[in-house]
């Protein structure tokens, strides 16, 4: 393994490997979102609400995403923190059709973004504005407002309408994520 | 591959063991390295085994520090390397008591549990049933039922054991697998079906009926696999145990042929199984013996080692019980005296020292000389008690014997060993006369050199108990005089008071031991020199009984209770003098109780294979001796209606049944004896659980002269509880009139209650009555025994401050002298002293000495003479302090 490493990252041809953290509150769409990712025969038939976390790897654009999906479960949501540190990007799922619960996603964000392993550094958020098929989803515009998004100034971020059951607007989101990656790692 | 070679390299240069010098905190550091990007694999799989090796050698973890650790670890769920991935589990298993939050991980091993590897799955479901708790079950049920049917064995396997493993926390949930366990019976692989049979019969265990009914159903239809077999004969013999205890046996059960037909099995392990059963069942007559006897027999002779050893253990318990069908297999034994397995060779020949005649005795002992340096304590210690069976078989063997003992105390060995030596040595002593010279001379010999402390001690207690009564008395002094100069604090403190008690016995060695106890007063040890001075200054006086009193006798009160007594004059200072007659009197543990113990130790051992269960049994004996006034009393002092009675409870009986065992309500009596009160305690036990008893209490007719002082009620009484109600009577003033018959009826208001609930179903009861035996108060109620070593010079004293009574009486129903020493003894409750209740064989008189206290502290001192002519005759004469006693003492017999 050692030579064959050493060979690879001489060539520039290392694949890079990175690691996201996939949160939101529980039943809006996260380990739908990550089941979406992986391959046809690599994906699970049913969803079943997520107890701690399942770790799942996907590729993107010659990118390795290991994501770890984390429980959105009230009980569960303040281990998510065990996970901020090693992470380099986070994926944040809202159930755009849930308007009751909008000001739990905000506390929620707000925590995170208080953390101190997450405040101060630059990691790319994407949030997914999940479920946009229901007819009263609100669109991510409203979204991104009533979670204050725009007070976000010292990382980049990105929100963009999804349905995770047919996979529209993913692909979008995680393109956006990976050349923020890319962007990331080459200023370094 | 690469990787592999190199950790062998490292191996080899590092040698020995390359964890030794870890360390706690370096290693969590390092664990550090599971949350990098990307992963070593190897490395993190290093660093785990280094947790898992800290945790085994019984590091403990903080909870912080668990935690840390244990989400490092769940990190390492992103790598896809199988030999990670195992570790993960491992550790996950060992952090899961102590972390928080190990719930964490529950999706992704249920991920790994229902994937398509199947290296993880087995494995995940062993991790996760340790993180899951009873509320996360329900979640992770479905996946359970799966795995319990899974085609994989292993799966099932290990879903059937975590199973069983969950019963402790979720036994309720576990029942509703039962049908998927059902079908894992039937399953190919032997391991799965000895899993899912043990899962079942946990489940149903707590009911009889269900138990027989899976046994009789899988008796019929073979099990193939053998582990299975030996599981369904061991529940078929606890189902066996369970009918003899209740009294329902039959003959020929077809349990019982079951097990016999599990003899001729095709595995050794199940024929094992079943001859060892046979062997264990208390039922087992010696037909029925025969067969399993031959099977280990045949083991004897296996090449195989483990079926050697099996066999020959299983033989060496059951030459106790069945010496005659052991007798079978001398010869094979004799075989097994030479084998090169050390173990094996032991058994053998204890087992046949156990069995064999007395001729071969000296060449037995021979040849286990030529090996006993090379086996284990544990198996010297079996030697030991093999030839402490023998010494008791065959007396006149004890030189033989004696000899062979001395030469294993003089050897290497740990103290359970040498205890276990000496033990044997004191009980020959005490069993055989001729052999007490030479057991002490190798006593005072092993005591030259003895490392440990307690023993010590207790052998020159022994010397001074029994050497100032042998021929020579003076060659003991100079061992013991040896350990005071050469010995710590504690077995100088034994040997002075050991020297003191040859001072108080022999008159002609008096000057010397006072000159030696003169010395010890100059020790440096404040006890040795306490000692010393009150042992010299005792002396000094000459005066008998003084010395009789304060040396040959020792303390007769209970330590525990002499020293509450003491604790509660301090807190309450009065005017008078502490007065130890106040406290009660030290019960004395007669030496056969003790024996008996022993043999229901080896009884026990024998139906339950766990050596610790027995030793928990001895300690449980030994506390029991110590204190049963003290626990009564306790309880006593817990009923706000007795807590002003005084506190010196005198005696307590056992307790007497006053209904049948099988009767709607039980109950038990227990009579206390105080100095002016006398409190019977009735435990009364509710066997109906349609009744819900109130105000229970029980009705006494006293005979003259006592007075019922105050009833305690027990208050309520549910089903199958028991409680107390306590009645309080004072004494008649005349003596002779405190011995007496009581009727007694219990009464109590009953209400009807719902069985399932035990809530009544009504406000409104009825009262009742039922029928009682009679209680009955005798002599052995109101006295203490006392154990006197030197009867003979308290009897002599008390010739001239004692009243004497004499009688004689003819005890025309005693066909013994045995049995006549026997009822006497339990007739007046008095406690037999200079071992005179043991009658020497061949004789036709006996003396038997009593010494007790009556209560209100008057001293009992009794001697019977019997001689054995058509029934037994007995003179009585009876001294005690107070003259009424004597009288009674004497009216009782008649």
């Amino acid at each position: 393994m050692g030579i064959w490493d050493k060979l690879t990252r001489l060539l520039g041809l290392k694949k890079r490997e990175v690691n996201v953290l996939v949160v939101g509150l529980n039943n809006s769409g996260k380990s739908t979102v990550i089941n979406h990712f992986k391959s046809e025969e690599e994906r699970s038939t049913e969803i079943v609400a997520t107890v701690g976390f399942n770790v799942e790897k996907f590729r993107n654009k010659n990118v390795g995403f290991t994501a770890f999906d984390m429980s959105g479960q009230g009980r569960y949501r303040d281990l998510w923190e065990h996970y901020y540190k090693e992470c380099q990007g986070i994926i944040f799922v809202v159930d755009s059709s849930d308007r009751l619960r909008l000001v739990v996603v905000r506390d929620e964000l707000d925590l995170l973004l208080q953390h101190p392993d997450v405040t101060g550094r630059r990691i790319p958020i994407l949030f997914f504005a999940n479920k946009m098929d229901i007819r009263e989803a609100l669109s991510s515009v409203k979204i991104a407002a009533a979670l204050g998004l725009e007070r976000i100034l010292d990382k980049p971020w990105h929100i963009c309408a999804s349905n995770a059951l047919t996979g529209e607007g993913l692909q979008e989101g995680v393109e956006w994520l990976t050349q923020q990656i890319r962007e990331l790692v080459s200023n370094k | 591959m690469n990787a592999f070679k190199r950790d062998k390299k490292e191996e080899e240069e590092g040698g020995g063991n390359p964890f030794q010098n870890i360390e706690k905190t370096t290693v969590l550091q390092e664990a550090r390295t599971f949350n990098d990007t990307p992963l070593n694999p190897r490395k993190c799989a290093h660093i785990l085994t280094k947790i898992l090796y800290l945790l085994n050698q019984g590091e403990q973890l903080g909870t912080m520090e668990a935690t840390e650790a244990f989400f490092a670890m769940t990190k390492l769920f992103q790598s896809r390397d199988v030999v990670l991935r195992r570790m993960v589990y491992l550790g996950i298993k060992e952090l899961s008591s102590i972390a928080e939050d190990v719930i964490i991980v529950t999706s992704s091993l249920t991920k790994d549990m229902t994937g398509k590897e199947d290296l993880y799955r087995a494995a995940a479901i062993r991790a996760l049933c340790s993180i899951t708790d009873v509320s996360m079950l329900q979640a992770i049920e479905r996946y359970m039922k799966q795995a319990i049917v899974d085609r994989n064995p292993a799966v099932s396997s290990a879903a059937l054991v975590s199973s069983l493993h969950l019963t402790k926390i979720a036994g309720d949930m576990v029942k509703r697998w039962v049908n998927e366990a059902q079908e894992a019976v039937n399953s190919d692989s032997v391991m799965v079906q000895y899993h899912a049979l043990g899962v079942l019969y946990h489940i149903r265990k707590s009911d009889r009926l269900a138990v027989t009914k899976l046994v009789a159903k899988l008796t019929r239809n073979s099990l193939k696999s053998p582990y299975a077999v030996c599981m369904l004969i061991r529940i078929a013999c606890k189902l066996l145990e369970e009918e003899d205890s209740n009294g329902n046996s039959s003959p020929d059960s077809p349990l019982f042929e079951f097990i016999e037909s599990c003899l001729r099995h095709k595995s050794e392990m199940v024929i094992y199984e079943a001859a060892h059963a046979i062997v264990n069942l208390r039922r087992t007559t010696s037909r029925e013996l025969a067969p399993a006897v031959s099977v280990l027999q045949l083991f004897c002779s296996s090449p195989k080692p483990t079926l050697r050893f099996a066999a020959v253990r299983t033989l060496n318990k059951v030459a106790m019980s069945h010496p005659a069908a052991v007798t079978a297999c001398n010869l094979d034994l004799e075989n097994l005296i030479t084998d090169s397995n050390r173990s094996i060779a032991t058994l053998a020949i204890t087992t046949l020292l156990k069995t064999g005649a007395e001729s071969s005795v000296d060449r037995l002992m021979k040849q286990i000389a030529s090996f006993v340096s090379e086996i284990s304590d544990e198996f010297k210690i079996v030697v030991v008690q093999a030839i402490r069976a023998l010494c008791l078989k065959f007396p006149r063997k004890h030189s033989v014997l004696m000899n062979f003992l001395s030469a294993m105390l003089r050897d290497e060995g740990g103290l359970e060993y040498k205890a276990s030596i000496a033990d044997t040595i004191i009980t020959i002593i005490e069993e055989n006369p001729e052999a007490k010279e030479t057991g002490l001379a190798h006593l005072c010999e092993f005591i030259e050199d003895c490392e440990h402390t307690s023993l010590a001690v207790r052998i020159l207690h022994l010397l001074g108990r029994e050497g100032p009564r042998t021929r020579q008395p003076f060659r003991y002094i100079r061992f013991i005089y040896n350990r005071v100069i050469l010995e710590n604090a504690p077995v100088r403190a034994a040997a002075v008071a050991a020297m003191a008690q040859f001072g108080a016995t022999c008159p002609d060695l008096l000057p010397n031991v006072q000159v030696l106890l003169a010395r010890c007063q100059m020790d440096t040890d404040d006890e040795v020199r306490d000692r010393a001075t009150y042992y010299h200054s005792i002396l000094e006086k000459q005066n008998k009984a003084l010395s009789n009193h304060y040396i040959v006798e020792g303390l007769q009160v209970s330590v525990p209770s002499l020293e509450r007594a003491l604790h509660q004059y301090t807190l309450n200072p009065t005017e008078t003098a502490f007065d130890i007659k106040s406290v009660p009197l030290a019960a004395v543990t007669p030496a056969d109780e003790n024996a008996n113990k022993m043999a229901a130790n080896a009884g026990g051992m024998l139906i339950t294979p766990a050596l610790p269960g027995s030793k928990a049994a001895v300690a449980a004996a030994t506390a029991n001796t110590v204190t049963r006034e003290e626990t009564y009393l306790e309880k006593l002092r817990a009923v706000p209606e007795l807590a002003n009675l005084s506190i010196s409870l005198f005696h307590s009986s056992d307790p007497v049944e006053l209904t049948e065992s099988e009767t709607e309500y039980v109950v038990r009596c227990v009579k206390h004896c105080f100095p002016e009160h006398l409190v019977l305690q009735f435990d009364c036990t509710n066997t109906l659980n349609d009744q819900l008893l109130e105000n229970v209490h029980v009705q006494l007719e006293a005979p003259d002269g006592y007075h019922i002082v105050r009833s305690v009620p027990c208050a309520r009484l549910p089903f199958n509880e028991t409680g107390s109600t306590y009645i309080v009577l004072q004494y008649p003033d005349e003596l002779p009139a405190s011995v007496g018959t009581f009727s007694a009826t219990l009464k109590f208001l009953v209400k009807d209650c719902d069985p399932a609930t035990g809530q009544p179903d009504s406000d409104e009861g009825y009262d009742d009555e039922y029928m009682l035996e009679d209680v009955e108060v005798t002599l052995a109620d109101q006295v203490q025994k006392v154990s006197k070593t030197n009867f003979g010079s308290a009897w002599e004293e008390a010739a001239s401050t004692h009243s004497e009574l004499e009688d004689t009486y003819s005890l025309s129903t005693m066909g013994t002298l045995e049995e006549a020493v026997r009822n006497i003894i339990n007739f007046l409750g008095l406690q037999p002293a200079e071992r005179s209740d043991k009658v020497p064989e061949g004789k036709s008189s006996h003396t038997l000495y009593l010494a007790g206290v009556f209560r209100g502290g008057h001293e009992v001192l009794v001697r019977a003479k019997l001689a054995l002519a058509e029934g037994v005759t007995m003179q009585l004469t009876v001294r005690s302090t107070d003259p009424d006693v004597a009288e009674l003492v004497t009216s009782t017999i008649g």
